[in-house]
């Protein structure tokens, strides 16, 4: 066990997001299916309310389908600038706390209350008045989960979704975990929930089962991780104002494409990434190719260099290189994106020096 | 403490040391200005315990005596004063220096002179003449290679390497370096290697004139004195061991380009504009009669120029920082010069065409 006493960690998630300030803002959609979108034939769900998660209408689905899913649901384009400025009052209500605070995303973040600056009792009541000032002062609501690391307060937050707080004590995390599907553990997809199960795990319970050494055999590094999850072990700090972890440019197709034509697309996409990591101090040392099939079937292949790419002409070669690696049964693509990842400080400078 | 004199008089020897003065200070008195009326002088010091500069102007002392007033004030006072107008220090009380003129009067703070620190009183145990002329060239010639605020802090400076009958100037950032050598007629014994740190190279560039007065050099005691008629300059030398510059001067390089530099530098200069912000990448294409530049920018800007050279040896493509090689031309006098280069990825070596100054400037390719 960790020599350390626990940290108190929360992950605050803002429910519905954006659909919620839409609903805010707007008294006439309160109430009412409010689905956040662009308008467009291809655009897809950025949020939606519960009104509408009623009608099994998600984030990221094909506006499209949200549409036919729930046909009197009111259609909103989003607007990030509004987002944005709620995030910051939020952003505000929670350094009322502490400072620790690592934003993920406009609607979430995980903060450090092992001490906080208003010297309350518990974790518990610092969640508690987080929520309530967000309630009072943004009429908008948010769940929070509290636990002693951000792997399970993340999971708690969604615990009593909408407008729930969840907690795991340090006591308590065994229990909570051993009946909890594999599926939930971050990094598990749909993949690896296949693999797992093929081997018999389906719960963490069962995930403990395995010898450390087994899954790292069998997954590598992530394995490793594997083996700590199911423990409730994740020492990962949370880290405030986070340097940039990946930059990525994606394009959605008009219509969907071969394989073939997406080169055009891709050598953009590389150019524009490549431009946008210039601004960056440190290089990118992973390069990622993701495709989406008109099935919505995500592919993805990256490569891991020695060194990084050090030109745009490197960095589309990369790219085309990887797209070689995509097995072509004949079937059409609706989206193409080009990442860069992995970011490490310049081990070598473009200049080397003299001495 | 009662002088009299001009205030241009005045305001030049403040003009002369006031750059010492460090805006912020840790010691208060540090941020003022050292006055003392002695027989028919006014000796005025400023100091920022790394760098001391001390002149003596003239003046009609009426009361001999010593104080130190704020060194900006002061000097801003002095400015503003009409020119040729008479003006007058007093210590009028306790604490108070009036400084009147015509109808102006202004009372200052001032701060006990035996507080103000002093670096002087150095043992030369070398002393090394050369003329005015020589040692700013020697300055001009390799000062803007000086690193800044680098942590390697025997590299914001400059190297003076003197041998029995030579005096080298050294500077170097670690990604270039400029080297000059002038001959001396009496050198010292034992090779010697001091380091003046920056702002003494950058107070001396802007006191020496370029004649052929001389100039004497006291080394001693880790620090260095420099007397220039009525300006004494003390700086404590760079405790620190200077990289071995001698190696990294190439000597025999294959690749031989003769440019004009005033042609080169120009395209240079144009082509920069387009360069990455940061890096400052040039491409330079070498081809039997032709230099091509070019650059480009995050934003996919391009810029391309070309120059008529003359290669002897193969061609090439290197990439270089063209702020270096920029840098490196204007410190030249000569109306040619010579690039000399090995590979892409070994330093570039420029110097003047047919010039007898000695001057080298090596610059590290960039991988572009």
């Amino acid at each position: 066990m960790s020599p350390n006493p626990p940290r108190k960690i929360i992950h605050l998630d803002m429910d519905a997001y954006y659909a919620s300030v839409e609903q805010r803002d707007d008294p006439a959609l309160r109430g009412r299916p409010v689905v956040v979108a662009w308008r467009g034939a291809r655009s897809v769900v950025c949020a939606a309310s519960y009104e509408a998660r009623r009608y099994g209408v998600r984030s990221a689905m094909p506006a499209v389908r949200a549409e036919r899913l729930c046909p009197e649901a009111v259609f909103v384009p989003p607007d990030f600038v509004r987002y944005r400025a709620v995030s910051r009052a939020v952003r505000e209500i929670l350094a009322r706390h502490s400072e620790l605070i690592e934003p993920l995303s406009l609607d979430e973040a995980y903060v450090d209350v092992s001490t906080n600056k208003l010297g309350l009792a518990t974790a518990t009541e610092v969640a508690q008045a987080m929520r309530a000032a967000i309630r009072e002062e943004l009429q908008l609501t948010a769940s929070a989960g509290v636990a002693p690391n951000k792997f399970l307060a993340k999971i708690a937050s969604d615990w009593r979704k909408p407008d729930g707080l969840f907690v795991i004590r340090p006591e308590q995390v065994e229990r909570f975990l051993e009946p909890l599907p594999v599926a939930r553990i971050p990094g598990v997809g749909k993949v690896m929930e296949q693999r797992l199960k093929e081997l018999g795990i389906s719960t963490v319970g069962e995930l403990r089962q395995w010898p450390a050494a087994a899954l790292l055999e069998r997954f590598g590094r992530y394995g490793q991780r594997l083996h700590e999850l199911a423990r409730g072990i994740d020492e990962h700090p949370v880290q405030p104002d986070r340097p940039t972890q990946s930059i990525s440019a994606e394009d959605t197709f008009a219509t969907d494409v071969t394989l073939a034509e997406t080169e055009d697309s891709l050598r953009r996409l590389a150019e524009k990434v490549w431009a946008a990591s210039r601004r960056e101090t440190r290089v990118a040392r992973t390069v990622v190719l993701k495709l989406k099939t008109a099935q919505f079937q995500v592919l993805t292949r990256s490569q891991t260099g020695s060194t990084p790419p050090a030109s745009c002409e490197a960095l589309t070669a990369t790219a085309l290189a990887l797209r070689e690696r995509i097995e072509d049964h004949g079937q059409r693509y609706r989206l193409v994106g080009v990442g860069l990842s992995n970011f490490r400080e310049p081990e070598e400078l473009p200049q080397p020096g003299l001495f | 403490m009662h002088i009299r004199h001009v205030r241009n008089e005045l305001l030049g020897a403040l003009q002369t040391v006031v750059g010492v003065v460090e805006r912020r200070q840790t010691l208060p008195i540090l941020s003022n200005v050292f006055l003392e009326a002695r027989d028919a002088e006014l000796v005025v010091r400023a100091t920022d315990l790394e760098i001391e500069m001390e002149v003596s102007t003239p003046v009609q002392n009426l009361k001999p005596g010593k104080v130190t007033a704020p060194a900006r004030k002061l000097y801003d006072i002095l400015r503003g004063l009409s020119e040729g107008a008479e003006v007058s220090f007093e210590i009028a009380e306790e604490g108070r220096m009036l400084v009147r003129s015509g109808k102006s009067r202004f009372t200052l703070a001032t701060l006990g002179a035996e507080e103000f620190p002093s670096l002087a009183g150095i043992q030369a145990d070398t002393q090394v003449t050369l003329t005015h002329k020589a040692l700013r060239s020697l300055i001009e010639r390799v000062s803007f290679a000086m690193a800044q605020q680098d942590v390697r802090y025997y590299l914001n400076g400059m190297l003076l390497h003197i041998g029995p009958q030579w005096v080298r100037a050294v500077a170097t950032d670690g990604h270039r370096l400029a080297m000059s050598e002038l001959a001396l007629e009496t050198g010292v014994k034992e090779d010697l290697q001091i380091i003046l740190p920056r702002k003494a190279v950058l107070e001396l560039a802007r006191l020496l004139d370029g004649g052929d007065a001389e100039v004497t050099l006291s080394i001693g005691g880790g620090q260095i004195q420099v007397q220039l008629l009525n300006l004494r300059i003390t700086s404590k030398l760079i405790d620190g061991r200077f990289p071995d510059y001698e190696r990294v001067i190439p000597d025999s390089q294959d690749r031989r380009v003769l440019g004009q530099r005033e042609k080169v530098r120009a395209a240079l200069s144009r082509a920069a504009i387009l360069s990455n912000e940061k890096f400052r990448g040039v491409r330079l294409q070498l081809e039997p009669d032709l230099l091509r530049i070019q650059t480009q920018n995050p934003e996919r800007e391009e810029a391309e120029e070309e120059v008529e050279v003359e290669l002897d040896g193969e061609p090439m493509e290197i990439g270089f920082n063209v702020t270096y090689l920029l840098d490196a031309l204007d410190a030249m006098k000569t109306e040619n010069f010579v690039l000399e280069l090995r590979g892409p990825d070994a330093s570039g070596l420029l110097f003047e065409a047919g010039e007898s100054t000695h001057s080298k400037y090596v610059v590290m390719p960039m991988r572009l």
